[in-house]
C-alpha cells in the first residue's frame, strides 16, 4: 500500500503535471486490478471445474479445461439440484437465516444501547461478563444447549435454532454495537432528555438511526455466520428431523462417507454462494451510504 | 410496569413464532423429543392394524453415507416403506462420531444410527442409550446367515447390539489388468520378488487424507501384522498390551519400510497424494505403479478419479508372510444400532439385516454384505470380494479403529513421520508406547 500511496502524494505535492497524476492512477488501478485478480483465482478454479466432468477434475488442474479442446458440462449442477431436496433445504436456508439475524441484531441493539446510555447497578460487571462470553467456544455448550432444547420439546424446529444463534451472536453484536454507539455524541441525547424524549423514544429516534453503518455490517456478519453454519444446525435440528435442514448440511452429504464424488461440492459451493452475494453486495451499497451521510452531517 | 408490559409481549411474540413456523408447514412434523409417546404420532385404530403396518409413522435414521451411498441406501428401505407406510427420514453426515456423542450425552436420539465404529458402540451401549438387538432379531436365523467373526464384533458384553451394512475388506492387492497376469504368489516374498515392468515401482503408496492422513499406512501395519505374528499378537496389541517397541510390531513396521523402498515417487510422493488418488498410476501409461494396496472400496476411486472401467482392475487379497497363519484377513466396515423401542424401527431394522435389503444395495454396486445369504453380485471385484470374506479362516476389525482415540490419531501421525524418514522408526515407536500409556489409562 505504501508503495502506492507514495508516488500519489509526491505528485500531488507538487501538482503540476497532468500527466504524471494520470500515469501514476495506471499504476494504482493496475496493482488493485492485479491483488483482485489474485484474490479471485481460487474462486475462478472452483467455478471452471464445476463445469468439468468428474474425471478430468481428478486429474488435471482447472486451467487445463481453458485451452480447447473444451470439455464443458453441466452434469454436476443437474445432479446437485436433483438431489436431496436442494430446494427445500434453499428455503430452510432462509427460514433459519433471516430469523437467526433480525433477532440478535435487535436485541443486541436495545443492550447495547442500555450499556452505553442507561444508568443501572453493575453495568459494566454485565458489560465485561457478556464480552467475556466471546471466549467460550461454541463446541463446549452443543450437549448442555441440546438437552435445554430437547427438555423444552423444540430439538428439531427452526426455533430451537433461532435461539441458539441469537445467544451464540449476541457477545460479539453486543459488543461491537455497544463500542458504536457509545461514541454517539453525548450531547444529541443529552438535548433529548431535556426535551422530554423517554429513553425508548431517545433510542428509536436518535440512536438506531444514528448506527444504520455499524447495523448493516453487523447484519452482513451474522447473515453469513448463520446461512455458512453446519454444526449448530446439525446438532440443533439434527437428524431427528431432517426435514428442517438447511443447505450446507444436504451439500455435506453430498459426498460419499469416504470422501468420494467430491466433484459435485464445486457446484454446490456456487449454488450456496448466490444469495449471500447478493446480500453482501446490496447491503454493502447501504452500508457506504450510511457512512457518508453521516460524514456530511457530522 | 414496565417489566408487566414486557411479560405481556413476550406470549405475543411467541405466537407470531410459533404461527411462521406452522406456516412454513414444517412445524406439523412431530416433536423429536425423546420424552413423547410414540403413539402421539400415529393416528386412531394403530392398536386394530397388522403388525407391520406403520402408515404416517416417521423413522429417523441417521448415517455416514452421502452422494450415492444414500442413494442407494433410499433404494434399499423403500420396498419396505411401500410395505408398511411409513417414511424413512435419512441423514447423512461424515461427523457421525461427534454428532452421536452429543447425541447421546443429550438424549436427543434418532431411531437408528450409523455407528462410528465397535468402540462407539460399546460407549453408547454401556450409557444405556443403544438397545440390545436379541429380542429384535431373529438371533438363529442371523448367527446362520452372518460371518461369524461379524456377528462377535456387533455384540457388547455377549449381546448382539450392532449389525453390519457395507463391508469393506482391506488387505487387497490392486492391479492393472492390462499390466499384470493375475497370478497370486504363494506368499509375501513372492510379491515383493515380482518384476514391476512395465511399470516403474512395484507398489503405489498414498497416505494424505486431510485430517487423518497416515490411515492407509495403518492398514498396511495391520495387515502385515497380522500375517507375520498372528491374531493373537494382533489382538493384544490392539488391547494395548504389546508395546509399539516390541519386536513383533517393529518387523512390521520394517516389512512396510520394504514396500516404500520399491514405492513410487519417493516420499514426496507418498504423503502428499491423497488416499482416493493413490491407484492412479496403476492406470497412466507408462504405468508408475504395478500394485496398489487398499480396502474393497478402492474400486469407486478407480472409477471415479482414475479413469478406469469396471474389468480394467482385479485384485489378489495379500499373500500370507508366516504361513502358520494363512487365511487371515482384516477389514471394517458399517455398523447399524437401534436407539429407540419404536415397533417401526425395530422392523425396519430387521428388514435391513434381510437378504432381501441388502442384495438390493448389493445390486447397486460398492456393497459388499456381511448376509451370507447374499449371492449375486454386480462385478466379478465385489464377487471376489465377498467370496473373501467369507472364506476367511480369521477376520479382524481394523485395529487402529478399535483403539482409543489419542491412541489411534498417534498412529496415523506416526505413519506419515515412518514414510518420511525411516531411519528414525525406533523413535517413533518409543513415542507411541508414551501415548499408549496415557491412552489406554484414560479410557
Amino acid at each position: 500500500m505504501t508503495v502506492v500511496t507514495k508516488p500519489l502524494e509526491t505528485t500531488r505535492a507538487t501538482a503540476v503535471e497532468k500527466g504524471g497524476r494520470g500515469w501514476s492512477r495506471i499504476v494504482l488501478h493496475a496493482v488493485v486490478i492485479g491483488l483482485m485478480l489474485l484474490w479471485l483465482v481460487p474462486t475462478l478454479g472452483l467455478f471452471v471445474n464445476s463445469f468439468r466432468p468428474a474425471a478430468d477434475v481428478a486429474r488435471s488442474g482447472w486451467w487445463n479445461a481453458l485451452f480447447p479442446p473444451w470439455d464443458f458440462t453441466l452434469d454436476n449442477y443437474s445432479r446437485v439440484i436433483a438431489a436431496n431436496n436442494l430446494g427445500d433445504s434453499f428455503i430452510n436456508s432462509l427460514l433459519i437465516t433471516i430469523p437467526a439475524t433480525v433477532i440478535p441484531v435487535m436485541v443486541a441493539a436495545f443492550a447495547a444501547y442500555a450499556f452505553a446510555w442507561m444508568n443501572f447497578p453493575f453495568r459494566n460487571a454485565i458489560f465485561v461478563a457478556i464480552v467475556g462470553l466471546l471466549v467460550i467456544p461454541l463446541q463446549s455448550t452443543l450437549i448442555p444447549v441440546l438437552r435445554l432444547l430437547a427438555g423444552a420439546g423444540i430439538a428439531g424446529e427452526f426455533l430451537a435454532v433461532w435461539l441458539a444463534h441469537t445467544g451464540y451472536g449476541l457477545p460479539f453484536a453486543v459488543y461491537l454495537l455497544r463500542n458504536y454507539m457509545g461514541g454517539l455524541p453525548r450531547e444529541v441525547f443529552e438535548s433529548a432528555a431535556i426535551d422530554g424524549a423517554s429513553p425508548t423514544t431517545a433510542f428509536f429516534r436518535l440512536a438506531l438511526p444514528m448506527s444504520v453503518p455499524v447495523l448493516a455490517s453487523l447484519t452482513i456478519f451474522q447473515f453469513l455466520f448463520v446461512w455458512n453454519d453446519l454444526l449448530v444446525s446439525l446438532i440443533y435440528i439434527g437428524p431427528t428431523n431432517p426435514d428442517n435442514l438447511p443447505m450446507t448440511v444436504r451439500v455435506a452429504s453430498l459426498v460419499s462417507s469416504l470422501g468420494g464424488e467430491t466433484h459435485f461440492l464445486t457446484a454446490a459451493a456456487f449454488l450456496t454462494m448466490i444469495l449471500p452475494l447478493v446480500v453482501f453486495l446490496f447491503l454493502q451499497r447501504y452500508f457506504v451510504r450510511g457512512i457518508t451521510g453521516g460524514a456530511v452531517k457530522g | 410496569m414496565t417489566r408487566g408490559i414486557g411479560w405481556r409481549r413476550a406470549p405475543a411474540a411467541l405466537a407470531v413464532v410459533a404461527l411462521l413456523v406452522a406456516a412454513c408447514g414444517t412445524g406439523a412434523s412431530p416433536s423429536p423429543a425423546t420424552q413423547a409417546p410414540p403413539d402421539g404420532t400415529t393416528g386412531p385404530g394403530e392398536s386394530m392394524a397388522p403388525s407391520d403396518d406403520f402408515s404416517g409413522e416417521e423413522v429417523t435414521f441417521v448415517g455416514s453415507w452421502g452422494g450415492s451411498e444414500q442413494d442407494s441406501f433410499l433404494a434399499m428401505v423403500k420396498p419396505w416403506e411401500d410395505r408398511t407406510g411409513a417414511k424413512v427420514k435419512y441423514t447423512g453426515s461424515r461427523g457421525l462420531g461427534a454428532y452421536l456423542t452429543t447425541a447421546v450425552a443429550s438424549g436427543t436420539l434418532p431411531d437408528l444410527a450409523g455407528l462410528p465404529g465397535p468402540g462407539e458402540m460399546a460407549q453408547f451401549s454401556e450409557a444405556g442409550a443403544l438397545k440390545p438387538l436379541e429380542s429384535v432379531l431373529d438371533m438363529e436365523d442371523y448367527r446362520a446367515n452372518t460371518v461369524g467373526a461379524l456377528v462377535d464384533l456387533g455384540s457388547v458384553n455377549g449381546q448382539v447390539t450392532g449389525v453390519w451394512m457395507k463391508l469393506s475388506v482391506k488387505g487387497f492387492i490392486w492391479y492393472n489388468t492390462a499390466n499384470y497376469s493375475g497370478d497370486r504368489p504363494a506368499n509375501w516374498d513372492g510379491v515383493m520378488a515380482v518384476d514391476p515392468s512395465p511399470a516403474d515401482s512395484l507398489f503405489c503408496v498414498a497416505l494424505e487424507s486431510g485430517a487423518d492422513s497416515g490411515w492407509p499406512g495403518t492398514d498396511w501395519v495391520e495387515d502385515i501384522l497380522i500375517r507375520q505374528a498372528g491374531p493373537d499378537v494382533y489382538d493384544s496389541w490392539v488391547a494395548g498390551q504389546t508395546k509399539w517397541t516390541d519386536p513383533a510390531i517393529k518387523q512390521a513396521f520394517e516389512t512396510f519400510g520394504d514396500v516404500l523402498d520399491v514405492s513410487f515417487g519417493g516420499t514426496a510422493y507418498v504423503n502428499s497424494t491423497n488416499f482416493g488418488a493413490g491407484g492412479n498410476e496403476l492406470f497412466t501409461d507408462p504405468p508408475g505403479c504395478l500394485f496398489h494396496h487398499q480396502a474393497s472400496f478402492m474400486s469407486d476411486f478407480f472409477k471415479s478419479q482414475g479413469g478406469a472401467q469396471d474389468g480394467d482392475f482385479d485384485f489378489f487379497v495379500m499373500p500370507e508372510i508366516n504361513s502358520q497363519y494363512a487365511g487371515a484377513l482384516t477389514g471394517g466396515g458399517d455398523l447399524v444400532g437401534l436407539f429407540s423401542d419404536k415397533p417401526a424401527a425395530q422392523d425396519l431394522l430387521r428388514y435391513l439385516v434381510s437378504a432381501e435389503a441388502q442384495q438390493i444395495w448389493a445390486d447397486r454396486g460398492g456393497f459388499v454384505s456381511a448376509n451370507t445369504q447374499v449371492t449375486t453380485y454386480p462385478t466379478a471385484v465385489e464377487q471376489k470380494s465377498a467370496d473373501a470374506i467369507h472364506d476367511a479362516t480369521v477376520f479382524r476389525f481394523d485395529g487402529g479403529d478399535l483403539m482409543p482415540g489419542t491412541m489411534k490419531a498417534a498412529f496415523f501421525s506416526a505413519m506419515v513421520q515412518f514414510a518420511e524418514n525411516q531411519g528414525n522408526l525406533d523413535q517413533i515407536l518409543a513415542d507411541l508406547d508414551a501415548v499408549q500409556a496415557e491412552a489406554y489409562a484414560a479410557q
